[in-house]
């Protein structure tokens, strides 16, 4: 069992992570705000086209040389790198598992090995539903949370949880690899939202269309100062309906989108949906009483840049 | 010694004992396990699948496969359930002035239950490791409602008590126990937040016989940042249920710098007085620092002993002090003379003079459950 995190260990991680300062040279170089996007269809995805694509958007993102330079200048080969997975909506609207494995076997040939690579959802449960199985993969582990958290809240603004051992402890680095889709309450969940899967009471935070509490979330030093990276599968996307999977409110948006900002992709995401919103005469999600507030509470607490005016979008 | 009377339900106790009980203070890692869940009794249905509690107060439109906020409630496919039902995570065999309430069957010993869950937040919780978890993160077992009222008759408990969590979100096994406990003799008594919806709080309390709310504060502020609950509907079920007739008590956990001022207790004191009568138990009990409150000291013996001086003052009958054991403010003095008509040590009733729910002194009828 690993030892309990304090508080004082929280000032300790928040510390480290200030005197860090910024990223390495290649991702230091690239604009905070900048969101890439690569062109991933349905039709086209196989484990090549899926590799292929996000190679070219972790270059785009980061300016780096190459994919596994970008990864590199991300991660050290000693951090142990947790992939978070959103996958409550099942297969039809999780993320892919070619890209997620696309992305496991990039970071092991930047160095880092299988053991430090962990793919976790909430539930092993939720993990099948979406394709995954949990155990030993070849280039990661795949492991559900199944309740194993923190036994005192950590408290950050308006929240106070318990955080998945996971993401407080065993992990060093963080990566959200969500999805592209509407959310009822929150507006949208895409990569932000994925972090209230690392808490034991998400249901808790959902008044006021998760304002403050997911910018609260977001700003704990656990996720703050530790996720890297923020993907999102957009190869499908979903405009209304959300957070389950609606059929018939998705649509073919072909990309998949990668940033170092903590809220650039959801910022880019909240425009596609809202566009496809308006394309099929759905109010837009401001005019439907849930816009996504919390980007811009987020962004006030100079996690990122939520104001989608704001946001470099590349083409990778 | 232990008295025969004292011997049955202190062995079916320790048969009890051995009945798996969730607390995520040991944190057991239950296994992943899909909760069948029943449909809810309270809600209705909106477009895109999407469906509103009716509960409590907070009417949570929930979205499919969302929860409420309580934890314990999902939508699946437009159909709302509880997850709860027949799903406790604790049962004890506990002294009914334990939950507290000391007018309902001095002495007698309540089957008392909980469920995973509660619909408000209140960052001193004591009970934090269950009720602000969801129902498949802590350890949990099945019993019916039947078996429910089954094993207090079995304990000889003449109380079934919904309690440490909150009552509002198993509303429906609330209602079935207390069914069912009736059939058995058995008196159902609820220890809730009183954050409940009047519909269906009058549709279950004529199953009960008595109720216990925790009135946080006596400010809407306090509820809104130290809760985030309401107090409004909360004094308007106390209402409800005095209007009812079903026993009401109310306790209220007094908090240093945040509910304790003289302002504040008495504006609390002349409401009751004034909209319930000033014949119902009022308990002041000592905050301990816990959950998200530990920034605080416990609250000072003064501090309490205050309070029921003013609650006193202004006119109320039956003040008492909690979490203070020894302390004489856990008696019960007959309003009209003085005499001490029950003498409690901790959870303890040590003498009961009441004779036929009256003073034998002066006469004096002293409202309660005392049979």
């Amino acid at each position: 069992m690993s030892p309990r995190v304090t508080r004082r260990d929280l000032a300790r991680l928040a510390g480290l992570a200030a005197l860090a300062g910024p990223l390495s040279p290649p991702a230091a170089a690239a604009p905070r705000a900048r969101v890439a996007l690569a062109t991933l269809t349905a039709e086209s995805l196989t484990p090549a086209t899926a590799r292929t694509a996000l190679e070219k958007a972790l270059v785009a993102a980061t300016g780096a040389a190459s994919a596994g330079a970008a990864l590199r200048a991300l991660f050290k080969s000693t951090d142990t790198v947790g992939i978070k997975l959103n996958c409550l909506a099942g297969r039809g609207m999780s993320p892919r598992p070619e890209l997620v494995e696309a992305l496991a076997a990039l970071l092991g040939e930047a160095g880092l090995s299988r053991d430090r690579i962990i793919v976790f959802e909430r539930s092993a449960r939720e993990l099948r539903r979406a394709g995954f199985t949990p155990g030993e993969r070849d280039s990661y582990r795949c492991v559900p949370i199944d309740n194993d958290y923190d036994p005192e809240p950590s408290t950050s603004g308006s929240i106070g949880s318990c955080f998945a051992r996971l993401a407080s402890t065993t992990c060093t680095a963080l990566v959200s690899f969500g999805v592209v889709k509407d959310h009822d309450l929150a507006g949208i969940s895409c990569g932000a939202k994925n972090w209230y899967g690392i808490i034991h009471n998400p249901n808790k935070y959902h008044d006021g269309n998760c304002d403050p509490y997911l910018a609260d979330l977001l700003r704990h030093p656990y996720v703050r100062h530790k996720v890297r990276l923020n993907i999102l599968d957009g190869v499908t996307a979903q405009c209304h309906g959300g957070p389950a999977y609606r059929p018939d409110a998705t649509w073919p948006l072909g990309q998949l989108a990668v940033s170092t900002d903590l809220l650039a992709a959801d910022a880019w995401a909240w425009q596609v949906i809202d566009a496809e919103r308006v394309r099929r005469r759905l109010p837009t999600l401001a005019a439907a009483g849930r816009p996504p507030r919390w980007l811009a509470t987020a962004q006030q607490y100079g996690l990122g840049t939520g104001d989608p005016t704001q946001v470099e979008i590349v083409r990778a | 010694m232990m008295r025969r009377r004292e011997f049955l339900p202190a062995a079916v106790a320790a048969l009890l004992a051995g009945v798996p009980r969730g607390s995520a203070a040991q944190r057991p890692r239950p296994p992943d396990r899909h909760l069948e869940g029943r449909e809810a009794s309270w809600y209705r249905k909106l477009p895109d699948r999407r469906v509103e509690c009716q509960l409590c107060p907070r009417a949570c439109q929930v979205a499919d496969q969302e929860r409420g906020g309580c934890g314990v409630r999902e939508n699946r496919g437009g159909v709302y359930y509880t997850l709860v039902h027949s799903l406790p995570c604790t049962v004890h065999l506990d002294p009914i002035e334990k939950k507290p309430f000391f007018h309902v069957l001095p002495g007698e010993r309540a089957l008392s239950w909980a469920t995973a869950g509660c619909n408000v937040e209140c960052k001193f919780c004591q009970n934090w490791e269950i009720s602000q978890f969801r129902p498949e993160q802590v350890a949990s077992f099945g019993a019916t409602p039947e078996e429910l009222a089954r094993q207090a008759r079995a304990a000889g408990a003449r109380l079934l008590s919904a309690t440490y969590t909150e009552p509002v979100v198993f509303w429906e096994y609330v209602r079935d126990a207390a069914r069912a406990a009736r059939f058995l003799g058995v008196r159902t008594t609820v220890v809730s937040n009183g954050y409940i919806s009047e519909q269906p709080l009058k549709e279950v309390l004529p199953h009960l016989a008595a109720v216990k709310v925790d009135l946080k504060s006596f400010r809407e502020s306090f509820y809104r940042e130290v809760v985030r609950g309401e107090l409004k509907p909360v004094l308007r079920t106390l209402e409800i249920v005095r209007a009812s007739g079903v026993w009401l008590e109310i306790v209220v956990l007094l908090i240093p710098t945040l509910n304790d001022s003289e302002a504040e207790i008495r504006d609390l004191a002349r409401w009751v007085r004034a909209n319930l009568g000033p014949e119902v138990p009022l308990h002041f009990t000592r905050f301990h620092p816990t959950y998200r409150l530990t920034n605080l000291p416990p609250t000072p013996v003064a501090t309490l002993e205050r309070a029921h001086a003013i609650t006193r003052a202004e006119g109320l009958d039956f003040v008492y002090l909690g979490n203070l054991p020894g302390h004489p403010a856990a008696h019960t003095l007959c309003p009209g003379c003085g005499e001490r008509l029950i003498e409690r040590a901790g959870f303890t009733v040590r003498e009961n003079r009441l004779r036929r729910g009256a003073c034998p002194t002066c006469s004096r009828p002293i409202p309660g459950l005392w049979s």
